[in-house]
């Protein structure tokens, strides 16, 4: 079976990673909705994933891919968490706009 | 590994415990299983284990004095949520069972050997924090706290993730001893140091450190105080015996190019914690600000990896954490009495009620590290290690900065010794004085021996 | 070229284009639908690098279940609308500037690499179940166990947190 790594540069999966991180860090700093921010932080998820299972493949090693399991579990657990977060506020101020939260500001 | 499986359990078992119609008897037995857990946890310091489960989870002096002081800080804790959650019954076993795995995560961030364990506790322990920090849900300030401690909880998880995965990818094994081996080997490839730089990131995120503190004021003075306790106590004590192993003891030599790095960020996290702190008029946004100066004196031990910066760690937490729980344990009190969070709050206490008086100034002038108590001696290893170490400079900069820190721990006590403009008479629950006790005493000890808290 | 090289161009791609997408799109709804392609692309590199197992759970969890979970609340909370207003320019612009510093950083330094090495060199199938399988619950039991207290606290806390209160009868 032709394996990918030896056609494709394990260079390029860096790079690829590397691109669809940073778009996830610059969603996070940019937008003001909350989900939206949430997505973007499963998008960084991700992106250190598709890294992993690169890297997995590359090291000829299943100990990376196991690690995408515990990624997914916390992601799954996060997205949970945050979703709930986001309806409590979302029940007592009407908004899921991140600049809206001011209570705490000096 | 039984200290973390006991606690797992216990967990469980309080989950559980409203079903069995066993609501009242939840937080005595909690007690009473943390105190037999803590007691099996002692037995093993001094004992030589071999690594459990393919070298997931490593017991050593270091990890087994951090899991006893993480213990205690939980029971302390839990005994106040007796009182603290009189108001909402039936939901006090949740509460009890999501402090339990907080401490779960806890612990294992202080006995992990491998990046599996590290991430799935810090992920466990956070979690719960978000949580935590809005179960007082019909207030905004508290659902506002959780929200932002998500977002940037949850932002800098990704950044730690990114890290590990570049550090396995450069090693390739999540495995501590391995990466140590990579770290200290012939010059290690350039994605490994872009992956110990994205892994400091995330802890410095963690452990609130300037420039990634702005978090933790909001979080701290949003979230319900005892929560605001906890994470103040437990979740940074773990988040530093975590940042130690892994800077101090696993990438020392790769570690050490970020040592210019690391010495600025102490310098700037003590001096903007510190005059932030000065101007506050809120005494839970106060502590808040004396967490972030006392993270950049525990950060120092991360700055010095010798024989003995783990003790002095471990010395620097057990001060903060037990004076911060007197502290915090008598402000409760004094806020559920009146209402308010300000330095106003406590105007006359001495006159109400002198013994909680005398609790707060014990614990103040603990943190504040004047003799005799705890505090004092943590500043002085940790400072004169520094000293050793060749950061002169630093060294003088913190004590110059903790003379200024005098200001605003002795407001309070100010405060407190001045005449009341009301004679309400003031009686704490007793849980509350006890737990203060507790705790002050326990800080007197290590400051007149601090040499039961070394770790050998 | 060869084909593996124009299907791994392709995905990465849909990849980056789908994930500028999701951040740009103005409406919440059309930001989840592009994530989804995202992750379906994502899904598709890992058939490439021969994990098919992951491939699977990828898809069960991702575009399954957080996926849902995020439509969900859009359509409870009743956000698909287009109301989100822009931060101050002078924040858009520091996210930029501070995005693309890291990315040139990420990039520069991964390019740069030279002495990454693969650590083993066998040729075991190591992307199917039972080779996964036998690691996860041999090797990794420990944490395989201790995630489950995470997804506990998690569960606990959600229904914690959202469960309406009782309305206090006098």
């Amino acid at each position: 079976m032709l394996a990918i790594l030896d056609v494709v540069s394990i260079k390029y999966y860096l790079i690829l990673s590397a691109f669809l991180f940073t778009i996830g860090v610059f969603g996070v700093l940019f937008r003001r909705n909350a989900i939206t921010i949430f997505m973007c932080v499963e998008l960084m998820l991700n992106s250190v994933n598709l890294l992993l299972v690169a890297f997995s493949t590359y090291h000829h090693d299943a100990s990376g891919q196991v690690f995408v399991f515990f990624v997914m579990a916390v992601a799954a657990a996060e997205v949970a968490v945050g979703l709930a977060i986001l309806v409590t506020i979302f029940r007592n101020i009407h908004s899921v706009d991140i600049d809206d939260l001011k209570a705490l500001k000096n | 590994m039984k200290t973390l499986t006991y606690t797992s359990l216990l967990g469980i078992f309080c989950m559980l415990a409203e079903i069995l119609n066993l609501r009242k008897f939840i937080i005595p037995i909690a007690l009473v299983a943390l105190c037999v857990i803590g007691g099996l946890t002692y037995c093993d310091l001094n004992v030589h284990f071999e690594p459990f489960f393919s070298d997931m989870l490593r017991v050593d002096n270091f990890s087994t004095s951090f899991s006893l002081l993480l213990i205690v800080i939980a029971i302390l804790l839990i005994a106040l949520s007796y009182d603290f959650y009189t108001a909402q019954k039936d939901k006090i076993s949740d509460y009890i069972s999501i402090i339990i795995f907080t401490l779960c995560g806890a612990l294992a961030l202080v006995s992990f050997s491998n990046m599996t364990m590290f991430f799935i506790g810090l992920e466990v322990m956070s979690i719960s924090f978000y949580i935590l920090a809005g179960t007082n849900k019909r207030e905004v300030r508290s659902n506002e706290a959780a929200m932002k401690y998500f977002l940037m909880g949850s932002f800098a998880s990704g950044i730690l993730l990114m890290g590990i995965t570049l550090i396995y990818g450069a090693s390739g094994s999540f495995n501590l001893a391995t990466i140590a081996v990579y770290a200290s080997g012939q010059n290690p490839d350039i994605t490994f140091y872009i992956g110990i730089i994205l892994v400091l990131v995330a802890l410095l995120f963690k452990v609130s450190a300037v420039p990634f503190h702005f978090w933790a004021p909001d979080v701290y003075e949003g979230s319900p105080m005892l929560i605001t306790a906890l994470m103040a106590t437990l979740g940074k004590v773990a988040s530093f015996a975590a940042f130690y192993k892994l800077f101090a003891v696993c990438f020392v030599d790769a570690g050490s190019h970020f040592k210019l790095v690391i010495a600025i960020v102490v310098a700037l996290t003590i001096l903007v914690g510190n005059l932030s702190a000065i101007r506050q008029d809120s005494f839970k946004r106060m502590l808040a600000f004396s967490g972030v100066t006392n993270a950049g004196f525990m950060l120092f031990a991360i700055l010095l990896p010798n024989e003995n910066g783990g003790s002095a760690l471990f010395f620097y937490a057990v001060a903060y954490a037990l004076s911060s729980i007197a502290a915090f344990a008598i402000a409760i009190a004094v806020s559920k009495f009146s209402g308010s969070e300000k330095f106003d709050a406590f105007k006359g206490l001495a006159h109400k009620h002198p013994f909680s008086a005398i609790l707060l100034t014990f614990a103040m002038i603990s943190i504040a590290g004047i003799p005799p108590f705890a505090g004092f001696f943590a500043k002085y290893f940790i400072l004169s290690s520094a000293i050793k170490g060749g950061y002169f400079w630093l060294a003088v900069f913190a004590i110059i900065n903790s003379v200024v820190a005098f200001y605003y721990y002795f407001k309070v006590i100010i405060m407190m010794f001045s005449k009341p403009e009301n004679e309400d008479s003031f009686s704490p629950n007793f849980v509350y004085i006890t737990v203060a006790s507790i705790a002050v005493l326990i800080t007197i000890i290590a400051g007149f021996a601090p040499g039961v808290f070394f770790i050998h | 070229m060869s084909l593996v090289e124009i299907t791994f161009l392709i995905l990465s791609v849909i990849a980056i284009g789908s994930a500028l997408m999701t951040v740009l799109s103005k409406n919440p709804i059309h930001s989840a639908i592009y994530l989804l392609i995202c992750f379906s692309s994502i899904a598709g590199h890992y058939l490439l690098l021969n994990a098919q197992f992951l491939f699977i759970v990828h898809i069960i969890v991702y575009s399954g279940a957080i996926m849902v979970l995020f439509l969900t609340t859009l359509m409870l909370l009743n956000l698909n609308e287009e109301t989100e207003q822009h931060k101050p320019a002078m924040a858009r612009l520091g996210a930029l500037v501070a995005a693309i510093i890291l990315g040139l950083v990420l990039v520069a330094a991964v390019s740069k690499t030279a002495t990454l090495m693969p650590m083993n060199n066998n040729t075991v199938d190591i992307g199917s179940i039972k080779a996964l399988g036998k690691v996860l619950m041999d090797e990794y039991f420990y944490p395989f166990e201790f995630i489950s207290i995470l997804l506990l606290s998690a569960m606990v806390g959600v229904v914690l947190l959202t469960k309406k209160e009782k309305t206090t009868v006098a």
